[in-house]
């Protein structure tokens, strides 16, 4: 009986050791990081970048590799969770860096997690692109993170344009979460912008409430009744649609505008017709796209179900980039600290990219200077391009 | 059970000097050997991080190759020069017991950060891990001083927290480096390392006033209505934050100098651990324990129960407060919605996993929870299903929590092992 367990063990041992796994020679194999919310409070936002980024593997693995200087590469995406939180962000940067050895992170997307985890790729010197995050502190003196959309400092005045030009209003009313910093912050720029057009006072009510709330029924009320002509809320998709049904509710009967936060597929299933014929500002608008954005979304719409949102859409754009500046990078030297950072010189190099969500130049800072898009929602409840606005 | 018996006989012989020796040789083994040898004859890409869970969860054809290097450089060496060197280590336990205790300890101590530094210098993933695991079991031993040995059920544990994490973060963006809210730093940045202990100090203090808040009402409440006032003031100190706008708002604020290395960490733990540990077990925080048992009876016996809370209270958020501070700079960015309800409810699992009334218990929770919760990682959404249940399950079979109630003896877990010993051992 003994022996036959030894014997057993030693065997397993040989087995182990000579199967086709052992010995084999350490590839130079391309991994891309994606660090996403795949849990926690926006799961729709991680599922949408777990999704384009499987899309683009699937694209690579057709054509047989990454081909950098003439040379097919394997490429392998490295998706790691971070929660929704910053703490988690960071350690899932920290990981995919030091034990993964990643080439390039795409990833976080909300701002709260892309400004830590920024700092840690760039203290290690890896290349981050946030596809989504907004908050200027994001790249700012990072000199290895990049985004792929645009900042507020932008979007607030293109909105405030639209709304001017569209329907001659000069009586604006804002209405934004307190303790979520993209809200706040676009409300913010969104006020100065509508402030510098129509004079001090002309945002005649600016209301507030908290992550979470419900009801918004005393905002609402004093909205009303304050005389506003249109109501700017830069809010997420589980919120939209209370506000919108709320304030209808309550007598609101001026149009109601957002931001790029409403973008979401989510927005319209959950609001219904009482979101119909209302315009928000976003990278790209999905219904009545050509060419290779609409190859995109029905790709994506036939693999998945829904029409990709705009997380979805930026993911895909920061890969390409990624991909972009690995192959412009010119060849892999197999060490990893060196390749790292020929592609982040190659990315910021990218001139004019021709991305679904637009064209792209990089800034110093690593931004993209890119086009605004206004969206309306048709009467189909579909995303459809009503006009842009470029810098 | 046999097997198992023997083998916990074969091993009973050696003292925790051989153990710290085995597992000494087993990192020296991984740091020369693991990612040239070990792990490439083993087809693994790398040396695997925490002993492989993460690589064994996310590709199961891993499994026999993380498997046989945790065998190899883990499971054996320790084991084998565990047992091989006991003739060395024992009277090498037996010369250190003639010391004083404290002495005995701190050898005993440095051994161990040693192996801990050199075993996380592997990977910087590692140091973070290790880094955030030490500020969570500062958070569960002062929280177990409040909830555990003063009884009460306090959820502001968070607000505490931030209050230390903002104060000492303002301070070192005043003092250290040239900010874009705050101006140019008004001391050497040079200065830093050296004055960070003060800064901490600074933002434990803050927590500690912070605090008053919720021991002043605890003289009259009890119980369920005095949660729901801490749990009160943990969302104001949220809100209050959210809507200061010099200090960054709700988008946080970032840019604090990497003041908190290691080893700074480990200091600041163990100092949290020996100063707790004295005062759980002094006069006072034996009065803690009377409060928590029966109020009356102890006002009666001349125990100042106001002034019991108030101490307990102020000790928990102080600690709190350093441990929120520690944290600012592992990150080196915070915003408030860091210190919310989502990490309330991280404190309390760790707590109440761990145990109540138990020091020991406390650091067994926090660094289980932050082990699985990393270990677990690759399972995602998964993750959080697994967690729970081994939490249930712990509070089915343990009400208490793993280890409450009870401190281990540090002179027993020290000494020598000697053969003696051996025959009374059934």
């Amino acid at each position: 009986m003994r022996k036959i367990a030894v014997l057993t063990v030693v065997a397993m041992a040989l087995a182990m050791v000579l199967s086709p796994l052992a010995f084999s020679a350490r590839k130079t194999i391309i991994k891309i990081g994606i660090n996403a919310p795949l849990t926690g409070d926006i799961p729709k936002v991680g599922e949408g970048t777990k999704y384009a980024a499987q899309m683009w593997l699937e694209d690579i693995e057709k054509a047989g590799g990454l081909e950098v200087g003439g040379q097919k590469y394997e490429v392998e995406l490295v998706i790691e969770d971070n929660e929704s939180k910053a703490e988690s962000a960071v350690k899932a940067n920290t990981k995919m860096i030091t034990q993964d050895d990643v080439l390039a992170i795409i990833g976080p997307q909300s701002s709260k997690q892309a400004v830590p985890a920024g700092e840690v790729a760039n203290k290690y010197k890896t290349v981050m692109i946030s596809p989504w995050s907004t908050n200027p502190n994001t790249t700012l003196d990072r000199p290895y993170v990049f985004r792929g959309c645009f900042l507020d400092p932008f979007q607030g005045p293109v909105v405030a344009n639209f709304i001017t030009d569209e329907f001659g209003f000069t009586k604006a009313a804002v209405l934004y979460d307190v303790a979520s910093d993209y809200p706040k912050g676009l409300a913010e720029v969104f006020k100065q912008a509508w402030e510098e057009k129509h004079g001090a006072g002309s945002v005649v009510a600016y209301e507030s409430f908290t992550t979470k709330d419900t009801d918004f029924s005393s905002q609402l009320t004093k909205i009303v009744k304050s005389g506003a002509q249109v109501l700017f809320t830069p809010q997420y998709y589980n919120e939209v649609p209370l506000i919108v049904s709320q304030a209808k509710n309550l007598g609101w009967d001026g149009p109601i505008v957002g931001s790029d936060s409403w973008g979401s597929a989510e927005t319209v299933e959950l609001c219904g017709e009482a979101c119909y014929g209302l315009f928000f500002s976003s990278h790209y608008a999905a219904a009545g796209a050509k060419g290779a954005t609409k190859a995109f979304i029905d790709r994506y719409e036939n693999t998945y179900g829904y029409i990709p949102d705009d997380v979805a859409a930026l993911t895909w754009d920061a890969l390409r980039l990624a991909q972009q500046a690995i192959q412009d990078a010119g060849k892999l030297t197999g060490r990893i600290e060196k390749d790292r950072e020929a592609v982040r010189d190659a990315l910021a190099q990218i001139k004019d990219f021709d991305g679904i969500t637009g064209k792209m130049t990089f800034t110093e800072e690593g931004d993209p200077i890119k086009c605004a898009v206004i969206v309306k929602i048709n009467n189909q409840g579909e995303y459809e391009f009503y006009g842009s606005s470029c810098p | 059970m046999g097997i198992l018996q023997k083998f916990k006989q074969m091993f009973s012989t050696v003292p925790m000097l051989g153990w710290f020796l085995g597992i000494f040789t087993a990192v020296l083994i991984e740091y020369f050997w693991g990612y040239d040898y070990i792990s490439y004859y083993l087809g693994l890409p790398k040396i695997p991080v925490l002993f492989g869970a993460l690589i064994m969860l996310k590709e199961p054809v891993m499994i026999p190759g993380a498997l046989a290097y945790d065998l190899v450089v883990y499971v054996i060496p320790v084991l084998a020069v565990a047992k091989l060197s006991c003739f060395i280590t024992n009277p090498g336990a037996a010369l250190l017991e003639k010391l004083p205790l404290w002495l005995s300890a701190v050898i005993h101590l440095v051994c161990f950060y040693g192996i801990l530094h050199l075993w996380a210098g592997i990977n910087d993933y590692r140091v973070l891990v290790v880094k955030l695991t030490l500020v969570s079991i500062i958070l569960t031993v002062s929280i177990n001083v409040i909830n555990g040995y003063q009884g009460e059920f306090s959820c502001s544990h968070p607000g505490f927290m931030a209050l230390g994490a903002y104060v000492s973060s303002i301070l070192t963006l005043i003092l250290f480096t040239n900010d874009k809210i705050f101006g140019t730093a008004l001391l050497p940045p040079a200065l830093g390392p050296y004055l960070f202990p003060l800064v901490l100090v600074a933002g434990g203090a803050a927590a500690a006033i912070g605090s008053l808040a919720v021991a002043i009402p605890s003289f009259r409440t009890r119980g369920d209505y005095l949660a729901i006032i801490s749990l009160a003031f943990m969302f104001i100190v949220k809100s209050a934050v959210e809507n200061l706008n010099f200090i960054g708002g709700a988008r946080g604020m970032g840019g604090q100098p990497d003041l908190a290395p290691l080893p700074v960490i480990f200091i600041w733990t163990l100092l949290c651990i020996w100063v707790i540990h004295n005062f759980v077990t002094s006069i006072l925080g034996k009065a803690l324990n009377t409060v928590r048992d029966d109020e009356a009876a102890a006002e009666s016996m001349t125990v100042k129960t106001r002034k019991t809370k108030m101490t307990a209270f102020m000790f928990g958020a102080f600690w709190a407060g350093i441990a929120g501070g520690l944290f600012a700079h592992v990150l080196t960015y915070i915003n408030p919605g860091m210190f919310s309800i989502n990490r309330l409810a991280e404190i309390l699992a760790m707590v109440y996993f761990g145990g109540l009334n138990s020091i020991v218990g406390s650091i067994v929770g926090a660094v289980s929870i932050n082990v699985l919760g990393e270990a677990l990682r690759p399972l995602e959404l998964f993750k959080w299903i697994i967690i729970p249940l081994i939490l249930i399950f712990v509070m089915i079979f343990r009400p208490y929590g793993l280890i409450s109630f009870t401190e281990i003896n540090t002179k027993k877990l020290l000494q020598a092992k000697h053969k003696r010993q051996q025959g009374v051992s059934p």
